[in-house]
């Protein structure tokens, strides 16, 4: 089934002239794991939010083309609707905390009130994140007295507890250390096999080779590729698009040592070692 | 400067005062600010303004009033003298300082004003000490008061001391730079803009995201709220709500029949 | 563009998050000027911010906000909610009517608030207290007048306005600066009632 359904998307902030997003088509399979690259500015931020609605809703602008998620057309729904089936998480982990809890818990608690599940349900589902994001030791602290990781890992928490469908973040471990990054897109593989479609912009290239099945190369709000990672980071012209591959294939592409039966570079550590380890025998 | 790290003035004790229902703390303040208006007698307001500081005491909150009533005092003081000196009505010289004339109708004027204000800030500090912010808001929300409005309210409680902080980065970062605080009217002036400008964009920009993340958590959902805790079980709320209005009726009896 | 939803009660969640922003702003104002010992509260450029950007409804709601807050820490500014109110609402109106587009245009509507801030307090300044309002120089003027002309309601009306005018002003000019300084894409964010253009 197709869970995610864009077509021809173009948008425009108010104020600006040029496009953020320029006719944009593709289509995204209930449980994909999609990883969306390219430079700063290049459009990544701006899709993730038309995919829950914040474009158009909250910005307003100009909008044209067709966004559907899980059935429901973005344009003509509200947010609230649409954050019923699309979870977002953003960058700055510190402007996502909502300033009206005093406790970890209460607020992951915030949006499952909203949306006016019952009180067991609601502990069920935080005592679950909280166990999932390994962040159970803080669940009693003022959220804006936890260090930028364990806030990092508060938002994606909260977002989980709401159980969308699809979920959406943007560069979700940018205040994670390495250890830290690795739990947590660990935990986002598992909702990926338990068949949660997510959808992730991340500069972390290792990253986005390693767990995601197919990788949407945007710049200047257009779409340059979609397709699997070993096929997109061993493109001759990538760096024109302002991305470097991970180290991994930039070391395999300098010795040109391909993957076994393929045209394409090794993108993960495991793959370029079994490559390498290949052409040395 | 002195930044707060919390600008509420709950106190968070054991006492049967902590346990009443946060309106009818709140209806407590109407009592209190009524009942000296319907019986406009001195008698009558002591009378009020000391059950307020027994239940001040009772909550175990007294000592955190002194600040409050220091400053309120301070003001009061200012009434004292002008009124003294200067109410229109003036006749009766109380006493002499020198070339200082103190009139009996200007101090009991004052005295007027003292008692309404004690008391009107006395229930209110009942309120206030007694009562966690978060609870009075959510059972307000509880009672039909919108959720939104509830959201403002509650963060300005956590936004604040976050704004503090930022301000103090930044002062620092002025300081170091040698930003003169100190100096004629006009260098303080001067040093005011800059102090404002980052943390008040910052603050701004920080609305959107703030804004954004909240939208993502269902914050516009029509659905009913629902509510992590449940509602707490506050005792005699009734009972004290009826007696009050007792109290309030009989008062406009008194004053209509005696 | 702006004229037919001014009133508006339907805010949008950024509109409502700049309340507390604005009541964070109004309680810095206070805090510098009580530390540059200013003369002044400076305690309403979050108010005034608040009604520029968002119109009369959200001044008028951070003005009411900021008080009931401020009631909390200390309860005689509960009281005084009536004049942040119309604060709010009247430097909303003011600028959503264009009355607010220039330095010189800021300084008469500065003046024209800071006499509305003093006609709402004064009634409140003699119920509540008797007429004085605890600042110096103001009382200091009502002692003078009250002795001279046996006019409370003078002297009061006096007490306010010889603070609140030039406190006002100062507090507008303020807030236009700060407004004129902002990104055209903070400015806009508030504003709730563009429509979403079709590229189709």
């Amino acid at each position: 089934m197709k869970k995610i359904i864009v077509e021809g998307l173009k948008y425009k902030y108010p104020l600006s002239d040029t496009l953020a997003l320029d006719d944009l088509s593709f289509q995204v399979n209930e449980g994909e794991f999609i990883g969306i690259i390219g430079k700063n500015s290049a459009g990544k931020s701006t899709l993730c939010q038309a995919l829950v609605g914040l474009v158009p809703h909250f910005y307003k602008g100009a909008y044209g083309g067709k966004v559907i998620v899980d059935g429901l057309e973005v344009k003509s729904h509200s947010i609230a609707d649409i954050a019923l089936k699309v979870g977002m998480v953003f960058q700055n982990p510190f402007t996502q905390v909502t300033g009206s809890k005093m406790t970890v818990y209460e607020e992951i608690a915030f949006g499952l009130e909203n949306i006016g599940l019952p009180r067991s349900e609601i502990i069920e589902r935080t005592d679950y994140v909280l166990d999932m994001l390994k962040i159970e030791q803080v669940k009693d602290h003022n959220p804006f007295d936890l260090s930028g990781g364990q806030m990092q890992r508060m938002a994606i928490a909260s977002i989980i507890a709401m159980k969308p469908d699809i979920l959406v973040l943007d560069e979700p471990t940018s205040q994670l250390d390495p250890a830290g990054s690795e739990e947590v897109f660990s935990a986002i593989q598992n909702l990926s096999k338990q068949g949660i479609t997510v959808i992730l912009a991340e500069h972390k290239m290792e990253k986005v080779a390693q767990y995601c099945d197919r990788v949407l190369l945007l710049n200047d709000g257009k779409m340059v590729d979609l397709d699997s990672p070993e096929k997109v980071f061993s493109q001759k012209d990538l760096e024109e698009h302002g991305v470097r591959a991970p180290v991994f294939t930039r070391v395999c592409k300098a010795l040109d040592v391909k993957k076994a039966a393929s045209d394409d570079h090794p993108v993960t550590l495991e793959d370029a070692e079994k490559a390498l380890r290949g052409r040395m025998l | 400067m002195k930044l707060l790290k919390s600008i509420s003035l709950y106190v968070d004790r054991k006492s049967f005062i902590h346990d009443i229902d946060p309106i009818t703390k709140l209806l407590y303040i109407l009592f209190a600010l009524l009942v000296p208006i319907i019986l406009p007698s001195f008698t009558i307001s002591f009378f009020c303004l000391g059950i307020s500081i027994l239940l001040l005491c009772a909550a175990k909150v007294i000592r955190k009033t002194v600040p409050v009533y220091s400053f309120v005092f301070l003001v009061l003081i200012t009434v004292v003298i002008i009124q003294g000196l200067f109410k229109p009505e003036n006749e009766t010289v109380l006493f002499q300082i020198g070339p200082v004339a103190m009139y009996k109708e200007g101090l009991l004027y004052a005295l007027t004003i003292t008692l309404r204000v004690m008391n009107i800030v006395s229930s209110f500090l009942i309120l206030v000490l007694t009562t966690k912010p978060s609870d009075l808001v959510e059972t307000l929300v509880r009672k039909g008061m919108s959720p939104r409005i509830g959201y403002v309210i509650v963060s300005v409680f956590q936004i604040i001391p976050e704004m503090m902080s930022s301000m103090g980065t930044i002062m620092d970062a002025q300081r170091a730079r040698g930003m003169e605080t100190e100096g004629n009217l006009f260098v303080r002036v001067k040093a005011f803009v800059p102090l404002l400008g980052p943390v008040i964009l910052g603050s701004l920009i920080n609305t959107k995201e703030r804004a954004m993340a909240l939208e993502v958590r269902g914050f516009n959902s029509r659905a009913p709220k629902t509510y992590l805790y449940e509602e707490k079980k506050y005792t005699h709320s009734r009972l004290i709500q009826s007696a009050m209005l007792v109290l309030v009726v009989g008062a406009v009896a008194w004053r209509i029949f005696v | 563009m702006k004229k037919q939803s001014m009133w508006s009660l339907r805010l949008s969640t950024a509109a409502l998050v700049l309340i507390p922003v604005a009541v964070g702003v109004n309680y810095i104002g206070k805090l510098i000027a009580a530390s540059l010992k200013l003369p002044l509260w400076l305690d309403s450029i979050g108010t005034v911010l608040a009604a520029m950007l968002g119109g009369p409804v959200v001044g008028a709601l951070a003005g009411a906000i900021n008080n009931i807050i401020y009631g909390f820490t200390d309860p005689i500014s509960f009281v005084y909610a009536i004049t942040s109110v119309a604060i709010g609402l009247a430097v909303g109106i003011l600028f959503f009517k264009g009355y607010i587009s220039s330095w010189g245009k800021a300084i008469v509507a500065g003046l024209i608030i800071g006499l509305i801030a003093t006609v709402v307090s004064t009634p409140i300044n003699i119920g509540f207290w008797g007429g004085t309002t605890g600042n110096v120089w103001g009382d200091s003027l009502f002692a003078f007048i009250l002795a001279k002309t046996d006019s409370t309601w003078l002297a009061s009306l006096l007490d306010e306005l010889v603070v609140d005018v030039p406190d006002k002003l100062l507090v507008v000019l303020i807030s236009f600066g700060i407004f004129k300084g902002l990104p055209r894409n903070v400015v806009q964010l508030y504003n709730n009632n563009e429509k979403i253009e079709t590229l189709d």
